[in-house]
């Protein structure tokens, strides 16, 4: 655990990290919640966004090829608060966009926002990965 | 009272429960980390359908509701929320996006209490759910003491009001709150204006309160007024209106906001109140109290327009013996009887009144005209104007008039008669107290002729004295009040030194003071009173003879002082006989005494007397003997039992020789005709060793003991007689060991 949170301090180092799309603070944010390790939180929260973003994306996805624009509206924001509490920033920037767009306007999908998205959800979901396969 | 603290400990949860909703696991499981971190007991839960199924039977003190949910939202959870009773007043925060202003705008629609932007800033989130918890129990609190508030003004049959006046921008009117609108019988979906109240008082008193509404309005003043309405039922209340003016915030009167209570019952109470304070409880006549109150009403009219007013005492003749024979209860209804019989008799007003009169117009002092009672069988008629005393006398006889017909209590017919006595202001009296004081003057002086007439008072009838009238005007009530007592002076048999019987001598204990039967017995005697004295007398000796029979086993007989008119007139046997009889005592247990001048003064009337007394074993003693200088021959014919030499030969006994001539004398006469002889006023052993030597052994006198209660005596027998302690009891053993003359002899220088 303790390993994770040394990690996190020198993922900040460079672009080439892998878990360079997630905030460093954020995430020693979410380790002082559970400052001694002692209930594994950090882990248990990074596996359960794993699960909601594999479940998110895919909604993400079906939202775009069924034009379900509520669907897809709702996803995006439970992505973006989600994204933004583990330090994923620029997705939980590219979900309020989305939403933003389709809250805007409600027939046209913002495919562009959408492609970024989803292009954005894979490099979290491999950065977060490492860091529990640390 | 409880303290307020203790609410307080009541409503903060150390740990408040908040149920956390968001389907976001992440940010779930995040928030309740870092809320329980921060003293929160979280619940978390993952939609809103599954927070409702929580909620059935388990309540929070706060719900976080996120508000974009798959499935019911935040916003239809709380709608849903809100539905209940339960959780109307529960505080739930929605979680919001950033800018995302319709969402904040549905979530005050949905019924949240406030909103929150989603962050990750715990500490925010924490401060926000504490300021929400606080503020909840502070409307809690609010809520809690609007309904008490709500309830007692229930209870008091009171409730608040609000009257706007009429703007241009606003109509104005009345508005009641629910309680205030059931004082008038009303229920809330009753439309109600000011006009539909007013109309619901009686109409003499609209116009009167129209008046006041109207002026205090113009006033801008204090509203307080008592106003009788007409329920739709029908039933009369009595409603007190409080209010005062409102001003808005420039300064301008607005409106009056105040309180109307049903006062009906406290109203009532105050006038019963005022009745058993004002009103006899047995007759319903007015009582000494409300008496004086209306005479000194009467007396200012009277003094102001310039005419006469009369105070009519009217007292019962012998209504004691009525109460005695046929008992209190009958005694009662007699005079419900006397009382509705002298209320016939004048133009009868049962109003009390309080203070209104000057305002009910020059001749209102008619309606002060009233029979009242003083107490006990004395009654007053307060006529406020009479033309002279003729117009009194005539009331005073309708009043003589209206006890002619018998009256029936106790199954039995009853003649009353009564005793008036009429005093006129200002002639006989400028004040009540002069007036009562008059008529009470006049009222004996009829007792004293014969009774049953009116008497006007006259200063003549004062001219005996003040003092002396009061004195017996107070003998007249001292036998019903119990005042008269009678004390036992011992009488001792010097040989055996015992108690060997006692003289019962009467004593009047007028409040602190015990009156001596010198300064009373002698106006009894003048006045008649002296007959109902002695037949008191008689039943009290024979009751205390009975009760020490059986407290010490006493068996003497009791010496009653009788006036001679009671051994003539009446029927002074069958007198004792009731007496002994009702007690259960033999006769000889009473014995009587009566003076040697009272005996001379009218002895022939006396004799048959006498001698029936001597056949039922009632003994008769001579007192005061040796100063009647009456022949001795008529003592051989009567049949007495005892001679009492008067105590002014006793007093100069062994200091005149006179004296002891006189008491020798005496002795020798009464030896020679078989009679006891008892000295009486022994106050020195000197007197009593003089006496024993002449022959007399049986005495009186301070020597031994003055007259005392009966345990007072009691308790000197059991302590002084019986356990031989007096000086008198060692010298009379001394005399009695030694030959009295030579005995005497030596001691006489």
């Amino acid at each position: 655990m303790n390993a994770i949170s040394n990690d996190l301090g020198g993922a900040t180092g460079g672009d080439a990290d892998p878990v360079a799309c997630l905030d460093a603070a954020a995430l020693a944010g979410l380790a002082q919640l559970d400052p001694t390790g002692a209930n594994q939180l950090v882990v248990r929260v990074l596996n359960t966004y794993l699960v909601s973003l594999a479940r998110l994306r895919q909604q993400v996805v079906d939202g775009m090829q069924q034009h379900d624009v509520p669907a897809l509206r709702l996803a995006v924001h439970t992505l973006k608060s989600s994204s933004a509490s583990i330090g994923a920033l620029d997705l939980a920037a590219l979900c309020a966009a989305a939403e933003q767009a389709v809250r805007d306007d409600q027939q046209a999908l913002p495919t562009a926002v959408l492609e970024r998205l989803l292009a954005e959800a894979q490099r979290v979901d491999a950065a977060v990965r490492q860091l529990l396969n640390h | 009272m409880i303290p307020a603290h203790a609410f307080d400990a009541d409503d903060t949860p150390e740990r408040p429960k908040v149920l956390l909703v968001d389907d976001d696991e992440v940010t779930l499981m995040l928030t309740a980390v870092a809320l329980r971190e921060r003293g929160f007991e979280i619940t978390e839960s993952g939609n809103g359908e599954h927070a409702l199924s929580l909620l059935f039977d388990w309540a929070p003190d706060i719900i976080v509701l996120d508000a974009m949910m798959p499935g019911l939202d935040g916003f239809a959870t709380c709608r849903e929320l809100r539905l209940s009773p339960s959780f109307e007043n529960m505080p739930v925060l929605m979680l919001t996006g950033l800018d995302d202003d319709a969402s904040i705008t549905r979530a005050y629609q949905a019924g949240a209490t406030d909103f929150f932007v989603k962050s990750t800033q715990w500490s925010l989130l924490a401060g926000r759910l504490r300021y929400l918890l606080r503020s909840a129990r502070v409307r809690q609190e609010l809520e809690r003491s609007k309904s008490k508030l709500a309830r007692a003004q229930d209870l008091a049959r009171m409730g608040s009001f609000d009257w706007r006046k009429p703007t241009p921008a606003h109509p104005g009117g009345l508005t009641l709150a629910p309680e205030g609108l059931r004082v008038f019988g009303f229920v809330p979906e009753d439309p109600v204006s000011l006009r539909r109240l007013v109309r619901m008082v009686p109409l003499p008193e609209r116009r009167g309160m129209t008046r006041v509404l109207t002026e205090v309005a113009a006033q801008s003043s204090v509203l307080a007024i008592d106003v009788p309405v007409q329920l739709y039922d029908g039933r009369m209340r009595i409603v007190h209106v409080e209010a005062e003016p409102e001003y808005s915030d420039q300064g301008h009167h607005v409106g009056y906001t105040g309180i109307v209570q049903d006062v009906t019952d406290r109203r009532n109470a105050e006038d019963r109140i005022r009745h058993l304070a004002n009103f006899d409880a047995l007759t319903g006549l007015p009582n000494r109290r409300q008496l004086i109150w209306r005479m000194e009403r009467a007396l200012d009219h009277a003094r102001r327009l310039g005419h006469q007013a009369a105070m009519l005492l009217i007292d019962l003749d012998r209504f004691k013996i009525i109460n005695d024979t046929l008992g209190h209860a009958a005694g009662d209804e007699l005079l419900v009887e006397v009382a509705r019989r002298l209320r016939s008799c004048v133009r009868h007003s049962d109003q009390v009144m309080d203070g209104a009169l000057e305002s009910v117009g020059a001749r209102s002092h008619r309606s002060l005209e009233a029979v009242g009672r003083l107490g006990g069988d004395e009654f007053i008629a307060l006529l406020p104007e009479v033309a002279d005393e003729v117009d009194a006398e005539r009331v005073s006889q309708r009043i003589l008039d209206a006890m002619r017909d018998p009256i029936f209590v106790a199954g039995q017919e009853c003649f009353v008669t009564a005793s008036v006595g009429i005093a006129l202001h200002p002639r006989d009296g400028a004040s009540v107290a002069d007036l009562m004081r008059n008529s009470d003057v006049a009222m004996y002086s009829v007792k004293n002729t014969g009774r049953n007439a009116s008497a006007v008072y006259s200063p003549m009838l004062a001219g005996r004295g003040r003092e002396k009238l009061e004195l017996e005007s107070a003998l007249h009530k001292a036998l019903e009040r119990n005042e008269i007592v009678l004390h036992y002076q011992p009488r001792i048999d010097v040989r055996s030194a015992r108690m060997v019987g006692v003289e019962a001598l009467m004593r009047w204990q007028r409040g602190d003071v015990l009156v001596p039967p010198g300064d009373f017995i002698p106006l009894a005697e003048e006045n008649g009173l002296i007959v109902e004295l002695s037949k008191w007398a008689l039943n009290e000796a024979a009751r205390q003879a009975k009760a020490w029979s059986l407290s010490m086993g006493f068996t003497d007989s009791i010496a009653v002082n009788l006036p001679p008119r009671l051994f003539s007139r009446y029927d002074l046997v069958d007198l004792i006989h009731q007496s002994v009889s009702a007690h259960g005592v033999a006769h000889r247990a009473i014995q009587v005494e009566i003076t040697e001048t009272g005996l001379m003064g009218g002895l022939q009337d006396m004799i048959p007397t006498l001698h029936r007394l001597n056949e039922i074993g009632v003994e008769i003693s001579v007192d005061d003997f040796g100063t009647g200088l009456s022949s001795l021959s008529w003592l051989t014919t009567l049949p007495l039992s005892e001679l009492k030499i008067d105590r002014s030969f006793v007093q100069y006994l062994g200091i005149t020789p006179q004296s002891s001539a006189v008491v020798t004398a005496i002795i020798a006469l009464a030896r020679s005709l078989g009679l006891r002889v008892v000295a009486e006023g022994v106050e020195n052993l000197r007197q009593m060793e003089v006496l024993h030597r002449l022959g007399c052994t049986l005495m009186q006198g301070f020597l031994f003991q003055k007259a005392l209660p009966p345990l007072a005596l009691e308790h000197w027998l059991q302590s002084t007689v019986l356990p031989r302690k007096a000086p008198w009891i060692v010298q009379a053993g001394n005399v009695l060991i030694e030959p009295p003359r030579t005995s005497g002899g030596g001691r006489r220088r």
